[in-house]
């Protein structure tokens, strides 16, 4: 398909990127101090109880970070996270309170590090198996699954009496010193602090750009040299780290744990923060997490003036009716996400972020229309640009999990050449994240790689049902395949 | 084969009753009879989520709000306003979630046509949770309850309606159940292989662009698909709910979606007959499980004391098996 003559862009290197002067970099190192000042301050002012809210915040950040790994950087969908977060909760508190003795005599700090320790390594060893589970099956199924799993350990595995004292929940006191709702808010505030810098390191690192390049293609990631099945276990095995750690500070915070905490629209409401905040996106997951957590006790208020107006509406005025309202509001706010702004948050904040690393100030970094903001594309052209290697075809595209989306056939395949002579490809997109430079772009015809193998042997396995399932209705129709599409289904 | 496969799973059931002995009280007969009409139950909501996955090749994991919201809209009309009788207040609420459905097609569906199918399961995720947060609003958490179609007790005499199968009574809500779910299997499965609509579903689910191209109209069948998709979500919660008992926010959804979709998982997703053969092997499978772990001691204590829920980790258990060892389920075919 490749035209007579390419034009080759530029190759882009460390040199010639644009940097900030000093004076630029003292401005958003102030910035950057200003707002983690804010937060720290905040804290420090607001009285107890809006302390122990922003530790929850801090909480479900860490536990948004977590998702994030399996969500945005695999692109697999994970239902069952309750069930990370809800053992290893149990486990730190039972832990804490039962091996440690901390209901009578409190907590030493050592105490919390170690059951902490034991809640994440309890994390990671169940979001590893599920890794393994993962790597034969994908996409919906594996959501499903994970569900499946979220409701076991609800039912099951939280009624377990001698870690929930037969349902009156387990206690955990929090250690000496940090008892206090400021200094336990400051205490999560710090392990957020541990868990985005852990995030951050990785994801700058080879293993990141890996497992990013594992959920753009895996035949291709695999041709590369790259080891699928490794990197897909390590982010599972992290994300389950994090969720323990979550887990563990959400123990304590709580004070007392019991099923309750952990039901499935909880579970499902981390999810739709993720979405919320921007799939892959570590800024915007945080604010999105942090909103969700957060958004709920702003409302009180206002729920509260609305029920005094109104005879009807004075069940706002209820306890509950803040909950209800966050599940409403919240949901809406992710369907939206998902059809009008597939960036979510992160993307809508891309221009302080890129800012704050670094760059111009720009709405629009590259000035390529108006598409170019889509974080969908730019998600697109990130590692695989980095290798070289461009992908064609649909364009409104949030997450790559499912087989199903890559053509497959030599008939699809066709379709997809034909759309993307037709058009002229989408030129290079913005990097998932700022020192994700791309290095070097094949521009001109973007092909659909010529050296895209066929499926490798046997990395993910059969998720998608039948691979043969492509034939019959069409024929019915009377819509005959061309003669290579037929021959290639007689060789699978 | 696939014949085969029926038979074998059939002669499986029989097999395992004649084994745990029938004459025997203290055995399993009142569950395996339980079993089977809650698997009924499960296949009826289960012939739902098949025609979207057939239909569109999406989970529909708003299915099990589709039920939970049509027995409240029920409940509305017939206990709480008292305005109309039973079976005008079921019907209300069937074109009232079918108009859903319609609805949720045109906002959330159709735009997200051409995206990946793991961004559209996380739209009806996120659908059904919007439901979940309404039906909380409007209805409080406190259970509500739903009258069954025909009332399983004898008003005048207090004693069940019904015919008594190894000590336990069948309700009438639960053989109308069974009846309504063998009616659509083999409706469905006539509609999908005879009809030219059927046809032209299954070819839009295959390759939506080659489909248009011979004129067939896209959108209208994916309206068609999720209209019916919510009508049978509908009537599942209708028929389930008065039977299972409490009406509650999310019920069905916690309840009966996952072994719902276990079902159609074992009958290979794409095959109405086996979303019913599945729902009756899960609905065993969960009740076997519950009397084994109330029976069986490990020490001086049932298994019951130490790993409760076991009717749910039967059904994990098996989705887990089925998908790794065997994707394409009992009847798995091409479409």
């Amino acid at each position: 398909m490749a035209t007579a003559t390419e034009v080759l862009r530029p190759v882009t290197t460390r040199e010639d990127k644009w940097r900030p002067s000093t004076k630029g970099w003292v401005a958003r190192r102030a910035v950057l101090l200003l707002i983690l000042g804010g937060i720290v301050f905040l804290t420090a002012s607001v009285e107890g109880f809006w302390a122990d809210r922003i530790a929850r915040a801090a909480i479900f950040a860490v536990i948004g970070l977590s998702l994030n790994m399996v969500l945005g950087y695999i692109g697999q969908v994970s239902l069952g996270h309750q069930a990370f977060v809800g053992i290893a909760a149990f486990i730190a508190a039972y832990y804490a309170t039962e091996k440690a003795g901390c209901e009578f005599e409190g907590c030493s700090m050592s105490t919390f590090i170690t059951s902490t320790v034991f809640a994440a390594l309890s994390g990671a060893i169940a979001a590893g198996v599920l890794g393994l589970v993962a790597l034969r099956i994908r996409g919906l199924y594996l959501a499903l699954i994970t569900l499946a799993y979220g409701l076991v350990s609800q039912n099951s595995i939280f009624e377990i009496s001698f870690l929930t004292r037969g349902g009156a929940g387990m206690p955990a006191v929090r250690p000496d010193g940090w008892v206090g709702d400021h200094a336990f808010a400051f205490l999560t505030l710090i392990f957020l602090a541990g868990v985005i810098f852990v995030d951050w390191s990785m994801m700058r690192s080879k293993v990141g750009r890996a497992i990013l390049s594992v959920k753009h293609s895996e035949p291709v990631a695999a041709s590369y040299g790259i080891n699928v099945t490794g990197y897909k276990i390590i982010a599972f095995v992290l994300s389950g780290l994090f969720a323990g750690v979550a887990g563990s500070l959400l123990a304590f915070r709580n004070q007392n744990v019991v099923a309750n905490d952990f039901s499935f629209v909880e579970t499902l409401t981390w999810v739709l923060m993720v979405v919320v905040g921007g799939l892959g996106n570590r800024v915007g997951v945080i604010i999105g997490s942090a909103f969700f957590a957060m958004f709920g006790f702003i409302l009180e208020p206002v729920l509260h003036w609305l029920g005094g107006l109104w005879g009807p509406l004075h069940f706002l005025e209820e306890a509950g009716a803040q909950a209800y309202v966050v599940i409403i509001v919240g949901a809406a706010l992710a369907i939206f996400t998902i059809i009008e702004y597939p960036g979510g948050i992160g993307q809508q904040v891309s221009p302080i972020t890129r800012w704050l690393g670094g760059q111009r100030f720009s709405m629009h970094p590259d000035g390529h229309g108006k598409h170019q903001t889509q974080a969908s594309e730019a998600s697109k052209t990130g590692v695989m640009g980095r290798l070289g290697l461009q992908r064609s075809g649909s364009t409104d595209e949030v997450t790559e999990a499912s087989d199903e989306t890559a053509p497959t056939s030599v008939m699809e395949r066709a379709t997809v050449m034909e759309q993307a002579t037709a058009s002229p490809p989408p030129p290079p997109a913005p990097a998932v994240h700022p020192d994700d430079e791309p290095v070097a772009h094949a521009s001109g015809s973007a092909d659909d790689p010529p050296g895209k193998p066929d499926p490798v042997p046997e990395v993910g396995g059969t998720d998608e049902g039948p691979a043969s399932r492509k034939r019959g209705f069409l024929g019915k129709l009377g819509l005959q395949k061309n003669g290579a599409a037929q021959q290639e289904e007689k060789t699978r | 084969m696939r014949t085969g496969v029926v038979v074998g799973v059939i002669a499986g059931i029989v097999g395992l009753i004649l084994i745990l002995g029938w004459g025997d009280v203290e055995g399993p007969n009142g569950s395996i009879v339980i079993g089977l009409f809650q698997g009924a139950a499960y296949g009826l909501l289960a012939v739902g989520l098949v025609l979207v996955y057939k239909g569109t090749r999406v989970f529909n994991f708003a299915a099990g709000e589709f039920g939970t919201l049509a027995a409240f809209i029920a409940f509305l009309f017939i206990h709480q306003w008292k305005v109309v009788p039973y079976g005008l207040g079921i019907l209300f609420a069937l074109i009232a979630i079918t108009l859903l459905g319609l609805f949720m097609e045109r906002v959330i569906v159709r735009p997200l046509m051409h995206a990946p199918r793991v961004t559209l399961l996380v739209a009806t995720i996120a659908f059904g949770l919007l439901l979940v947060g309404v039906e909380l609003f409007a209805f409080r958490p406190e259970p509500k309850n739903l009258h069954p179609l025909i009332q399983g007790i004898d008003q005048a005499t207090g004693q069940p309606v019904g015919p008594e199968l190894a000590g336990y009574f069948v309700s009438p809500q639960e053989m109308v159940i069974v009846g309504v779910v063998l009616a659509l299997a083999a409706s469905l499965g006539w509609f999908f292989s005879k009809t030219d609509l059927g046809l032209a579903i299954l070819a839009t689910s295959q390759d939506a662009f080659a489909t248009r191209v011979v004129g067939i109209g896209v959108a209208r069948t994916s309206q068609l698909i999720w209209g019916m998709a919510a009508f049978l979500g509908a009537l599942a919660g209708l028929l389930y709910v008065p039977a299972g008992g409490a009406l509650a926010p999310g019920v069905i959804t916690t309840q009966t979606l996952i072994p719902a979709f276990t079902a159609a998982v074992i009958g290979g997703m794409t095959s109405l007959p086996g979303a019913f053969v599945g729902g009756i092997v899960v609905g065993l499978l969960q009740q076997l499980a519950l009397w084994a772990s109330g029976h069986y001691y490990l020490g001086d204590q049932p298994w019951q004391q130490l790993i409760p829920g076991s009717a749910d980790v039967a059904v994990f258990a098996a989705l887990l098996v089925v998908l790794l060892a065997r994707p394409q389920g009992l009847l798995g075919t091409e479409a």
